[in-house]
């Protein structure tokens, strides 16, 4: 198991693995912006109880949260190629990061229209009459007025999704793409100091989920600072 | 079109034979994380001298830092302290006769006892403070009262939280593979490579996977709806 435990290892590592923080903050934020994008197309049909397509949104949504990530990310990386060869596509070129922020990406999805939906539903149905009393059409109050406050809302369980996907962003070795938990592995087994590598590792997650949830809170309290009622509404993480 | 329906139904045989372990690994952690969770939640609650900071560091490195990373600190680092420990009592080699699941099952309790301790945390908060008044009032003990008054009460409020937790450690059990464990998804694995049946072999574990889910979900309602029978309070 190893070599014995020298701290100094645990420094070198530290810099070491900084240099592919970068791409796992790609991860992070690639696969963040588009599961946006995908929750909110998700989220339509069933905010307008559009017929046949909300049964497959449901579907979706309660797929991507029923099976664990690592499954999702198998499942897309091997299984889509796969099923593309058969149809006469090939997708050997397509990098592994790809499929990684696909996966995220649709997965990131489902949470994400789960907390649009949650929070149009706890915008007061005042407002978009008021929109509407105004002359707005259904368009401009939905994106000028129920959207920015829905937003709002659901800015905590936003946060803890991108917290959630910087943790997942370390199963991207499975696939072979190289983040800072690939190179974590590949230091432990080049100098057998495996649990240094690890400290190291963990290390720096921490301190970036740490920066993270601070900036997110100090983003919620500027977004509802019209509404002191919301705000501080205890801790996440 | 060029989806093999037989070898998925094959393979998702094949897969059901690895359920026991990853019920095992759900269960157990989450069982012995309830435990941890009440008592890093009674420590931070009560204010205890001390330990309440390590208490606090715990549940916020745990939940800061993958699953992955408990995997492997447990995994690499606590043979090295128990080898270290035992050398002061001249024992040698003890850590290598430990069986590996263990230190799975001690990680993924590590993980799931952060997670529950502000579960718990919260649904004691959810407890009426007036419920252990009374329960002192009647002239119980501390233990009495939380034993029998406060701990009931908060673990039905907190029901809908530990059915989000056990899901996840279901599908954090996944994560065992890396360690060679073969549950579910290590077996997913195996049937896959034997037939480069990719694409059947992990849609039949994600059906499964997606299934369990769905039944701990229905489970989980069932029993809040049984007990919540008798709160009728004006609270939601």
């Amino acid at each position: 198991m190893g070599r014995r435990f020298d701290a100094a290892y645990v420094l070198e590592f530290l810099w070491r693995l900084l240099e592919y923080f970068q791409i796992t903050m790609y991860i992070v934020a690639a696969s963040f912006l588009l599961g946006m994008l995908v929750g909110f197309l998700v989220a339509l049909p069933r905010l307008y109880r559009i017929p046949v397509l909300d049964r497959c949104s449901a579907v979706y949504v309660s797929f991507f949260r029923g099976t664990p990530i690592l499954i999702q990310l198998f499942l897309i990386y091997f299984g889509l190629p796969e099923w593309a060869g058969r149809v006469g596509l090939n997708l050997d070129r397509v990098p592994a990061l790809a499929f990684v922020i696909l996966t995220y990406a649709l997965n990131t999805g489902a949470f994400v229209s789960e907390a649009i939906r949650a929070g149009v539903g706890s915008v007061d149905r005042g407002q978009v009459e008021a929109a509407y009393s105004v002359g707005m059409s259904s368009y401009q109050a939905f994106t000028r007025i129920v959207l920015p406050q829905a937003l709002a809302v659901s800015l905590p369980v936003l946060a803890n999704l991108v917290i959630g996907g910087l943790k997942d962003s370390s199963l991207a070795f499975t696939v072979g793409v190289m983040e800072m938990t690939g190179r974590a592995r590949t230091l432990g087994v080049a100098t057998q100091h495996f649990i240094e590598a690890y400290i190291a590792l963990s290390v720096i997650y921490y301190v970036v989920s740490l920066v993270l949830e601070h900036g997110f809170r100090l983003l919620e309290k500027r977004m509802l600072r019209y509404e002191p009622h919301l705000a501080g509404r205890g801790k996440r993480g | 079109m060029s989806f093999d329906l037989g070898f998925a139904f094959h393979a998702l045989l094949l897969i059901a034979s690895a359920l026991p372990t990853t019920f095992m690994l759900t269960f157990v952690s989450t069982g012995c994380g309830l435990l941890i969770g009440i008592v890093v939640a009674l420590v931070r609650l009560n204010n205890v001298r001390v330990v309440r900071h390590l208490a606090a560091f715990y549940v916020s490195f745990i939940r800061g830092t993958p699953v992955l990373m408990h995997l492997f600190l447990v995994y690499f680092g606590l043979p090295v302290l128990i080898d270290e420990v035992c050398s002061w009592f001249g024992a040698a080699g003890v850590s290598v006769r430990i069986p590996l699941v263990w230190f799975v099952l001690t990680a993924f309790s590590l993980t799931a006892g952060a997670y529950l301790s502000e579960v718990v945390r919260s649904g004691i908060a959810a407890v009426d403070r007036g419920q252990l008044e009374a329960a002192y009032a009647v002239g119980m003990t501390t233990s009495q009262a939380y034993r029998r008054i406060v701990l009931p009460q908060a673990l039905a409020a907190s029901l809908p939280n530990l059915a989000n937790i056990v899901v996840g450690m279901l599908h954090g059990s996944t994560l065992a593979f890396t360690l060679t464990v073969v549950e579910i998804f290590g077996k997913t694995q195996l049937v896959a490579a034997q037939g480069w049946n990719y694409l059947e072999s992990f849609a039949a574990a994600a059906l499964l996977y997606w299934g369990l889910t769905v039944l701990i979900e229905n489970i989980a309602a069932g029993l809040e709806r049984r007990i919540n029978r008798f709160a009728k309070g004006g609270v939601a």
